[in-house]
């Protein structure tokens, strides 16, 4: 039986704390933080992490004429919709797409990459933020997930 | 859930449209209509990429799917465009 748990119901039965009390500070015990020979430490609890439902890409630029803003919001779901459409490229235009992307300085073999590494790879952009401010053009932009 | 209408504005200083709510809905009509010759390529497509036609479906459900909520909007000295996906 853990130690908290114990004291609580030693505490009971000598009649410090009543019934509700126990109860109250039982369910405190399983939901709040344990106690691990006298510290407390945060219950190993994995944190809800609220998950992104939108790319947004936000560029405000100054013209000549005036200021350009341009507000683009594309959700995750369609994202994942296009990493599972790079699966229906056939086999034989996996090399040619690899040697045209290699020509544009982006190293990268299609054929070595899975379905699930892709889902990993979106996973992680939820944490994206790219913020780009460009004092020359006065134009600043923003990456970010929401 | 697929896009049901689709909110369309252009702004310009010689072309003024006011928004444009677009029933994407009732494109499910000629959809209907075709399904034959959309059966058609998409039995295309699965052989052409070797994989089966229920996953071609499912992408392309993705895809339809992932529609709703994508918003672009511009703005620039004289113009607007504004595309939204509902």
């Amino acid at each position: 039986m853990n130690e908290n748990r114990r004291q609580i119901l030693e505490m009971l039965a000598a009649g410090k704390i009543n019934a509700a009390e126990a109860e109250r500070l039982l369910a405190a015990l399983e939901d709040g933080p344990v106690a691990n020979n006298g510290v407390f430490a945060e219950k190993a609890q994995p944190k809800t992490k609220s998950k992104a439902k939108y790319l947004r890409v936000l560029v405000e630029a100054a013209d000549k004429g005036g200021p350009t803003t341009v507000n683009v919001r594309v959700p995750m779901q369609l994202l994942y919709a296009g990493v599972r459409l790079a699966a229906l490229i056939p086999p034989q235009a996996h090399a040619q797409l690899d040697q045209a992307l290699s020509s544009h300085g982006v190293p990268l073999t299609l054929s070595q990459i899975k379905p699930e590494n892709l889902e990993e790879l979106i996973d992680h952009l939820e944490d994206l933020t790219v913020d780009v401010d460009a004092k020359q053009d006065n134009t600043k932009v923003r990456v970010f997930c929401e | 859930m697929t896009p049901n209408f689709a909110v369309v504005g252009v702004d310009t200083p010689d072309f003024h449209m006011p928004r444009l709510w677009l029933p994407v809905f009732l494109l499910w009509i000629p959809v209907i209509l075709l399904s034959p010759v959309i059966f058609l390529v998409l039995v295309t497509m699965a052989i052409f990429t070797r994989t089966t036609i229920w996953r071609i479906i499912a992408i392309c459900w993705g895809i339809l799917s992932g529609l709703t909520g994508t918003h672009v909007q511009v703005n620039t000295c004289d113009a607007r465009i504004l595309v939204r996906i509902l």
